[in-house]
């Protein structure tokens, strides 16, 4: 392969150089085990404002680091034992990054485990770390005035009043029993028993991710600031009101997640980065950058752990896809 | 290298241009946005204020490369004296304003334009695109400097290009 002028209008081929990464998420199934694949020949050339469905911007993220953990080994035969080939003994990969912002998958994301969301508690509830017990949710309205869809919630003008301008809102289903993986569109939690969760009605709202904030209120329907990640909610789902996150050191529930990072090369050149299975490695962790005295800003710190697919051109057993797409009229 | 500069010098006129149309200065009695680059002019002691003059003040080269990476210094610098009918009161938030104009005319989405050749452009020529990129970093905010009545700045950007074969 040739790295000098190789025609008329080619460029010479030259190291990317980029200044960050844009992370996107999408999600596992759990219950499958089946994540979310990115096919770079298909969509390696996205708008990084505007990702292809069902992937969602997580933003720049910072001090990106991936570690190859594979183990490769000499095979040895012979006396005296000389190589004659080598072998892979371990295959692991890992990632850690800072987000820049503290969303909330961001948030869920870098904290390692569950993460709930503190639903607006009933008055005289006993306190609780995660939150107590919640006010009642509130219905979507069906049958009257517009359908609810993914960026408005028909509640109505009554249970309207209750909200303001930049409330948070969890929209999900009731918890009626459901074990195993609960949340919609994206696994947030596992429930072995009911009785575990105290068969609290707003459990499944209390951890889902999909949330969003109230932007405007016009006629009994909130509109939301962007669409939640589930979509059009479906039936049976209800909206409750929350103040924010709260995640824990300890719980036994691995986030797990699709994840791609995209390097823009200053050339026009792009470097993805895809791991279709990454498990948190840590715990919620914090990384403080100094500003002047005594300030601090600070970044929410991930660690994550790939996990195996199977690449079904060739059925090998792989943890993640490195593409690189030159820039227009490069050698390669 | 000419390229490079010029290529920047037009993208960071545009833009600056596009944010405040009405910062305009008077060169050769020709009206013209208030960006300037000073060796591409009369040498003068005059200063022009309210507007933005560059300066290419540093140049370093990486020859590792199959194409030699060229970095250099660009040197903004920007003065106000406040206006007359506000005796001058306003010169820090013209300063403030100016300050602003370029932090969004050098953050904003591409950091990176394709290198262009002025060196034939003109009336009814169009310059031509080259086969690389003009990229650059964050700009670095020196501290304000007060002489009697003006406010001043110099801001530092680092600005790079690819030196393409047969360029000069």
């Amino acid at each position: 392969m040739s790295t000098t002028t190789t025609g008329a209008g080619v460029v010479a081929s030259v190291a990317p150089v980029t200044r960050r990464v844009r992370a996107y998420f999408a999600p596992v199934n759990r219950s499958t085990g089946v994540p979310t694949l990115f096919d770079a020949a298909q969509l390696g050339r996205f708008e990084l404002h505007a990702p292809p469905a069902p992937w969602i911007d997580l933003g720049w993220a910072s001090r990106f680091v991936r570690k190859c953990g594979t183990k490769v080994d000499a095979l040895r035969a012979g006396s005296p034992a000389m190589t004659v080939g080598q072998v892979r003994t371990e295959v692991e990969a890992t990632v850690s990054l800072e987000f820049e912002i503290w969303g909330k998958l961001q948030v869920a994301l870098a904290s390692g485990s569950q993460q709930t969301n503190l639903l607006t508690t009933a008055a005289g509830t006993t306190p609780n770390g995660s939150g107590g017990l919640a006010t009642a949710p509130v219905p979507l309205l069906t049958g009257t005035g517009p359908a609810s869809t993914a960026t408005s919630l028909n509640v109505g003008a009554t249970a309207a009043a209750g909200f303001s301008i930049g409330s948070l809102v969890a929209v999900d289903v009731d918890y009626t029993g459901q074990l195993g993986y609960i949340g919609a569109s994206v696994s947030s939690a596992y429930v072995l028993s009911a009785s575990a969760v105290g068969g609290d009605v707003n459990y499944v709202r209390r951890v889902t991710l999909n949330v969003g904030v109230v932007a405007a209120i016009s006629a009994g329907v909130l509109q939301l600031a962007s669409a939640l990640p589930a979509g059009a909610p479906t039936t049976g789902m209800q909206v409750s009101h929350m103040i924010g996150f709260c995640d824990r050191e300890g719980a036994s529930f691995f986030q797990e997640w699709s994840a791609l990072f995209v390097m823009p090369g200053e050339q026009g050149d792009r470097v993805l980065v895809h791991y279709p299975r990454l498990q948190a490695m840590q715990g919620s962790t914090e990384v403080e950058d100094a500003l002047a005295a005594p300030l601090q800003r600070v970044r929410l710190a991930g660690a994550f752990r790939a996990l195996p697919v199977k690449d079904t051109n060739d059925g090998e057993t792989v943890l993640c896809f490195r593409s690189y797409l030159p820039a227009v009229l490069r050698g390669i | 290298m000419q390229n490079a500069k010029d290529t920047f010098y037009v993208t960071l006129q545009s833009r600056l241009a596009a944010l405040n149309p009405a910062r305009t200065i008077v060169v050769r009695g020709v009206v013209r946005p208030g960006t300037l680059v000073e060796e591409n002019e009369l040498p003068s002691a005059w200063v022009p204020v309210n507007a933005f003059r560059l300066q290419w003040t540093g140049l370093h080269v990486n020859s590792g490369g199959p194409l030699p990476m060229v970095s250099m210094e660009c040197s903004i610098q920007y003065a106000t004296d406040g206006t007359s009918g506000n005796g001058g009161m306003d010169r820090g938030r013209l300063l403030a304003a100016m300050d602003a104009e370029l932090v969004s005319a050098l953050s904003a989405e591409p950091h990176t334009v394709p290198k262009m050749n002025y060196s034939a452009a003109g009336d009814g020529v169009a310059p031509a695109a080259m086969g690389t990129n003009v990229f650059w970093a964050d700009p670095v905010f020196g501290a304000a400097t007060a002489a009697e009545d003006r406010l001043a700045r110099t801001t530092t950007v680092q600005v790079y290009a690819y030196q393409e074969a047969g360029e000069l």
